[in-house]
């Protein structure tokens, strides 16, 4: 497979895992940038000492409001822009000084379409891999693979300005892979796009994860985000608020975890179970659903208390139908972190 | 690696994928050979005319038996019409490379990848050259129609190929100065027709009006003869004017080609007051394109670093522009 990643030490999760526990932190930052400060016009600042940190194998969610400085990071990690201050690092090389390294690096998707209008769906695709300077002989076996890997197969010899726009969407992501790059950079990748379309690019994204890419994208579409990501960065005005792995930040920013309890009975029995457990909190009664008990019960701490209460209940013999922690929505951690500030 | 210096014999002679795209576009669909076949077909209704012209002209007065006269201004038409076409044609092409890719916002992509700026405008010079030469080479079975009336020397037609070659790589490479430098295909477009018609209309106006004023002290023709000093400044003035338009420097070197045999080096001696002096003198196609083709290697070095930049400092007003476009809310 010519699209697999060279690094092998980039986290190799199963397949059908849920993607949010794919990574586990990794001290081996593949992006990184130290103060990194974009100024326009002297007065206008974009982006002041921004600190980014994307682990190696990441689906780094980029969150932000529009004009809180996502583009400008993006156009400099892709060396289209020259910081006004501090540094960026893609894959050891700083964009600045080693701009070629760094493209040899990096596959990046515009927050727009860039698609010739005279071209067609497999020259659009041979000419990139050209300016790539891959051979002659190996493009065309790429091209086929590619296109498979994007569902385009059946129009190739159609001309690019025919095709959807998630079609064209695809087209650019297996652009922006055409010379096998370990990070994809993708601004937006899903804004614009019909909810199906939607739901393939996001697709796209999690398979290319598990081919050991890192993914660096942003968006402020946050049920997008919270889907995919194992790693978010949230940028207000210019200015990093949150940057972590998305379980920890949510952990950090909602200590109340809560629990959904569904009983066939003895439900007496069962508060009195889960009441006994250290960090637990408070159990509140819910309606009655298809005549199941419900019962909410929350808590502060780390899983093992989860683990504790199942125990609980089986040692009492409850009849559990359901046990099912309710996540948080990532929503209110970005309301909780943000104050509406747009530059 | 074993078949490593194979893949770099093969990558050096691999087209220049830029220029493999254009050609791909430009030749695809109806359009480029209805250009063709438009351009042709004005040639030969010019040829036809200028013959009916020239046969009427026999009839009305005796049979001179100068067929020569009729290929030469055969030959001397069609050379006209192809600079012109080469000042419309070639700004055409290449004012709209770079901002076109501006505009369409697939600079951004190209610059992410590995092609080198000088690959991407050289791509893009090649491409335009290429459709231009095409057009060059579509006319000559009509120009050699001259050969058949003579008139017109082997020479004088490779002179005027090297003339109008060096004008449309001069021209090439000024579009593609415009159009890097301009952020809109149409401001990049005004310039490079601005200065493609000065260089090609205005300049050799000014060239003969100048000459016409001069000609007559530096030949030594007017009363009060100057010294020849003078004369000499005068001519070699007189004769950097005529090298710097291709229709000055084309018309005088074919006029000398014809007229003295001249094709490259000669001499004008000059004399006032019992004493000579010997000017040497070169003919003007080759100061020409000495002069546009340094003028055009300049030009294409400022582009290729143009191009190559990156901005510290991106245009606020496209930034503005751009997110407004979006039409999106914020979270």
């Amino acid at each position: 497979m010519t699209l697999s990643a060279p690094d092998v030490n980039a986290a190799q999760p199963a397949a059908g895992d849920n993607p949010a526990t794919l990574v586990t932190a990794s001290a081996d930052p593949i992006i990184e940038t130290r103060n990194l400060v974009v100024r326009y016009n002297r007065r206008m600042t974009a982006v002041s000492d921004l600190n980014l940190s994307v682990p190696r194998g990441a689906i780094y969610g980029f969150v932000g409001p529009n004009g809180a400085g996502k583009t400008s990071t993006m156009r400099i990690l892709t060396t289209l822009l020259r910081p006004s201050g501090g540094q960026a690092f893609v894959a050891g090389y700083e964009v600045s000084h080693d701009p070629r390294s760094v493209r040899r690096t990096i596959g990046y998707m515009p927050d727009f379409f860039g698609v010739y209008d005279d071209m067609k769906v497999w020259e659009y695709l041979d000419f990139f891999a050209a300016c790539y300077d891959i051979p002659e002989r190996l493009r065309g076996p790429l091209i086929t693979d590619l296109l498979a890997l994007v569902d385009l197969t059946r129009r190739r010899d159609d001309m690019v300005d025919t095709l959807s726009r998630g079609m064209q969407q695809r087209l650019c992501l297996a652009r922006t892979l055409v010379h096998d790059p370990q990070v994809l950079i993708l601004d937006e990748p899903a804004s614009g796009l019909d909810p199906r379309a939607r739901v393939e690019i996001r697709e796209l994204m999690v398979e290319l994860a598990r081919m050991g890419k890192t993914i660096f994208f942003s968006s402020h579409i946050l049920a997008d985000v919270s889907e995919i990501c194992t790693h978010i960065g949230i940028l207000e005005a210019g200015q990093l608020v949150m940057q972590g792995e998305l379980a920890e930040i949510r952990r950090q920013l909602m200590p109340n975890r809560e629990v959904i309890v569904t009983l066939l009975d003895k439900l007496p029995e069962a508060k009195q179970a889960l009441g006994a457990i250290a960090g637990v909190q408070q159990i509140v009664d819910l309606p009655d659903e298809g005549g199941n008990k419900r019962l909410r019960v929350d808590f502060t701490g780390a899983d093992t208390i989860m683990a504790a209460m199942t125990a609980a209940l089986y040692a009492q013999g409850v009849p559990v139908v359901s046990f099912a922690e309710q996540a948080h929505d990532l929503e209110e951690v970005f309301m909780k972190v943000t104050r509406g500030l747009v530059t | 690696m074993n078949d490593t210096p194979a893949l770099i014999r093969r990558q050096r002679w691999r087209m220049n994928p830029v220029t493999l795209k254009e050609l791909r576009g430009r030749m695809r669909g109806a359009r480029a050979f209805v250009v063709l076949s438009i351009y042709l077909s004005l040639l030969s209704g010019f040829a036809l005319t200028i013959y009916v012209l020239y046969v009427a002209s026999l009839n009305a007065t005796s049979y001179g038996g100068q067929i020569g006269e009729f290929g030469r201004s055969l030959f001397y038409g069609v050379l006209g019409i192809e600079l012109f076409l080469i000042t419309f044609i070639v700004p055409a092409f290449t004012a709209g490379a770079i901002s076109g890719e501006r505009e369409r916002q697939t600079y951004d992509l190209l610059r992410t990848t590995l092609i080198t700026p000088r690959a991407l405008v050289v791509g893009k010079l090649i491409s335009a050259l290429a459709y231009v030469l095409l057009l060059l080479l579509a006319a000559i079975p009509l120009q050699s129609l001259a050969f058949l009336f003579g008139g017109v020397g082997l020479e004088e037609v490779g002179l005027s190929f090297v003339v109008l070659l060096v004008t449309a790589v001069f021209i090439g490479t000024l579009g593609l100065y415009c159009s890097a430098t301009r952020r809109r295909t149409l401001s990049a477009s005004v310039i490079a027709y601005g200065a493609a018609l000065f260089i090609t209309i205005v300049l050799p106006i000014i060239a003969l009006i100048v000459l016409a004023l001069l000609a007559p002290f530096a030949l030594g023709l007017s009363n009060g003869s100057p010294s020849l000093a003078v004369q000499a400044a005068l001519i070699y003035g007189g004769g950097l004017l005529t090298c710097i338009s291709p229709l000055t420097a084309g018309f005088v070197s074919q006029a000398l080609l014809s007229g003295q045999g001249v094709l490259g080096y000669f001499t004008q001696t000059l004399s006032a007051n019992g004493s000579s002096i010997t000017l040497p003198l070169l003919s003007p196609w080759i100061v020409f394109s000495v002069l546009y083709l340094t003028l055009a290697a300049l030009l294409l070095r400022r582009t290729i670093q143009c191009v190559g930049r990156i901005d510290s400092n991106n245009d606020a007003l496209t930034y503005a522009t751009k997110s407004s476009e979006k039409g999106e809310r914020s979270p």
